[in-house]
């Protein structure tokens, strides 16, 4: 018996990988729709930021995240966009990372249609910037001077999106949507030094580190992983990619502690360390 | 370019690469090292085009030949840099690091000290100007928050020797550490899952009809690319063993 | 030579480093005429650090190639990779899309970029499951404390979880897993995070004084 389990502890890992597989497959083929109801109170005051906003009013996006991170950010960054659209905020969509700008190509073919947006008016989309610390210093004495250009090279002085835009005291608020240390820059760059509201969505990974930020309220509001993103969907009244995820979420989770569990339990009955 | 044709190519050529990466979970083989080494070229690549599109035209190039000579000055610190490929004349490099060095330790410096070392003392002891209004359970997290991070700084604080009173300081230290990892492995799991999840969705969208069965075509050959393999490696280790 | 070599770089960061310091500090015009000037520098030196990566990949390979080294055909995928992106970039000017419409460069981000680095990191997500499955285990105290904060992240972060915990625990009437979260989020997380925070923060101060100041200058090479 003792034998039999410690045979299946050491249990070639291929097939764990395979269970994983089968677990997670089900159900995108067949969905179960079980979510969540409830959110974390990070989630609820994003929500309540962009909720407060007046239309008009002009907000930065920043959207640094690559195909890497996809799954769990990109759906808050649609979820945003969607959620600032629908307050007829204006936004200016800004990106640090090199990979990113393929993302923001996806949102600018999807979102903006769906509300009736107009490219130019309602929103812009900036270059690429490798340097995210000469960018957001710059921004405070001069956003022209950091971004002349949008990311087609058309000159954006002109465009009614930027009208009456100079510095951070035209700007509501900054919604920095990343898996980097992108967060902490502009909580640095803008939030601190010149009282720009910081609200991130960030990955799972990173949620813990924001904590302190969050209790200071130098983040006024965070979105996390693809639960975060999940969540918000659902206060928009918008499922989607988040929200049909955490079916195989869920099953995947409950496969790890199933796992964990019963390792460690048959470690206690063969008493082996 | 975006024409039925060229989304179902795009869609076998997605599955394809995602599949060949997901096969070194079966073990290491030339797929893989093909659609690895294809990563590092393509990334290298985009970054490349992002760059020269993004920045070096319109920030240096555009702007220098519009009159604003000045300009010269950071792409030959930028080119300084490349000397570093040339050991004799490396030195020269050495202009390019410390422009960047400099500013970015002048930049930052004051920056942290004002975002993560104050606004965070501050952000401590706060609460505790506001005891008078506040719940049972609010006092008990906030001074939690406060032993809690002075204990941690005590573990972290290798300059005095960990005994007496620091010593004990750092072993409550350890333990708000112990939750912290483990609340960040619980969420490094979901962060994971969630990243797979994303793969796995695009490869059942890519064995529909629309995308001509990409997926599982694709994974029908690997497989059969395994098992001839296997197969072939078996003769050849038979035949060497037999000669 | 000496001067040229040593002193004159190490000049730049001193002074580099005090001017934009001080920016911080003094809020004048010509403070901020020096600092966005120097942002603009400071992003087209940091353009061309980007070469030295490139530089040095594609020789590395090129080598395997030339050398015919072990395994040398899959360096020629490095090449390959390398230009299915540079060379519809070139074509389409960077532009990913024209009116509405994907260019070949966009195209190759889609098809190309977006598949081979969302599964590059896709896969830890299997390893992640093996390794709890073999090596999550309660040594000691401090083991069990890390276990016990995991296993309710894990639990609580789906709506499975959840309501798990409700059919097992709900009639005691303790609060629920979101609760707990929350807390474990708020209250020792933020106090580990923060005491990580200062202390980093206070060597990080350190060591960017010691850039200014030349006495860290480890980045310049040997003399």
């Amino acid at each position: 018996m003792k034998d039999k389990l410690r045979r299946f502890l050491r249990i070639d890992r291929r097939w764990i990988f395979l269970l994983l597989t089968a677990v997670m497959v089900w159900p995108i083929i067949h969905p179960f729709g079980l979510s969540g109801k409830t959110s974390q109170q990070s989630v609820r005051d994003f929500y309540d930021f962009v909720e407060k906003l007046k239309p008009g009013q002009a907000v930065i996006l920043g959207t640094d995240y690559d195909p890497s991170t996809k799954p769990e950010l990109h759906p808050q960054a649609v979820a945003a966009l969607r959620h600032l659209f629908s307050k007829d905020v204006r936004v200016l969509i800004l990106t640090f990372i090199s990979g990113a700008p393929g993302m923001i190509e996806e949102l600018n073919q999807t979102v903006p249609a769906e509300y009736g947006k107009e490219y130019g008016k309602d929103y812009v989309i900036m270059p690429y910037n490798p340097n995210y610390m000469a960018a957001m210093t710059q921004m405070s004495i001069d956003i022209y001077k950091a971004y002349d250009k949008d990311a087609e090279g058309n000159d954006v002085r002109g465009m009614p999106v930027m009208a009456g835009i100079k510095t951070y005291k035209d700007i509501a608020g900054v919604i920095e949507i990343t898996g980097t240390g992108m967060l902490d820059a502009w909580v640095a760059y803008a939030g601190d030094k010149y009282g720009v509201p910081i609200i991130g969505g960030t990955t799972a990974i990173s949620q813990l580190g924001f904590g302190p930020y969050l209790q200071n309220k130098q983040i006024r509001g965070l979105v996390g992983g693809m639960r975060g993103a999940s969540e918000y969907e659902t206060l928009i009244s918008k499922p989607g990619k988040a929200t049909s995820g955490i079916d195989a979420l869920n099953m995947a989770h409950l496969l790890v502690i199933l796992l964990i569990l019963s390792s460690n339990l048959i470690l206690l009955v063969i008493k082996e360390k | 370019m975006e024409n039925s044709m060229s989304i179902i190519l795009g869609g076998w050529l997605s599955a394809g690469l995602t599949i060949f990466l997901f096969s070194f979970l079966y073990k290491d083989n030339p797929l893989f090292k093909i659609a690895e080494h294809l990563y590092l070229g393509v990334g290298m690549g985009w970054w490349f085009i992002v760059l020269l599109y993004g920045t070096w035209i319109p920030k240096a190039y555009e702007p220098f030949m519009q009159g604003e000579y000045v300009l010269i000055i950071p792409v030959l610190l930028g080119l300084s840099l490349v000397t570093q490929f040339i050991p004799r004349i490396s030195w020269i490099s050495r202009y390019g690091f410390t422009f960047i060095m400099g500013y970015g330790a002048g930049l930052v410096l004051p920056l942290n000290l004002a975002t993560d070392f104050m606004a965070q003392i501050a952000g401590t002891i706060k609460p505790f100007s506001q005891l008078a209004s506040m719940s049972w359970g609010a006092i008990i997290n906030s001074f939690l928050i406060a032993i809690g991070a002075v204990c941690v700084l005590a573990y972290f604080y290798f300059s005095v020797e960990h005994k007496g009173i620091v010593k004990k300081a750092s072993n409550i230290g350890i333990y708000f550490l112990m939750i912290y990892f483990g609340a960040s492995f619980g969420n490094t799991v979901m962060a994971r899952f969630s990243l797979l999840y994303g793969r796995f969705d695009l490869l059942y969208d890519f064995s529909g009809a629309s995308y001509a069965f990409a997926t599982p075509i694709i994974i029908i050959l690997t497989v059969g690319f395994f098992a001839l393999k296997h197969f072939m490696d078996k003769k050849k280790n038979s035949g060497a063993a037999q000669p | 030579m000496l001067i040229i070599k040593k002193y004159i770089p190490l000049a730049i960061v001193t002074i580099v480093g005090l001017l934009t310091l001080a920016t911080y500090y003094v809020p004048a015009k010509a403070s901020s005429a020096y600092l966005s000037t120097l942002n603009q520098w400071e992003v087209i030196v940091s353009g061309f650090a980007f070469l030295l990566g490139l530089i040095s990949l594609l020789m590395t390979h090129y080598k395997k190639i030339a050398k015919r080294v072990d395994g040398w055909g899959y360096s020629l995928f490095v090449f390959i990779g390398f230009f299915a992106v540079v060379i519809p970039g070139i074509i389409s000017h960077g532009a990913q899309a024209k009116d509405g419409v994907l260019t070949s460069l966009g195209w190759a981000f889609r098809y190309l970029y977006n598949p081979l680095a969302a599964t590059m990191f896709a896969v830890l997500a299997f390893y992640i499951v093996s390794t709890a499955f073999r090596s999550f285990r309660i040594k000691s105290v401090q083991a069990f404390v890390l276990f016990i904060a995991a296993f309710i992240l894990i639990l609580g972060n789906v709506p499975a979880g959840q309501m798990l915990w409700d059919a097992m625990l709900g009639w005691t009437g303790i609060c629920g897993i979101g609760d707990i979260i929350q807390w474990i989020m708020q209250v020792p997380s933020v106090a580990a995070k923060r005491g990580i925070m200062i202390g980093i923060t206070i060597g990080a101060a350190v060591t960017s004084l010691k850039i200014i100041f030349g006495i860290e200058r480890q980045y310049m090479g040997r003399d």
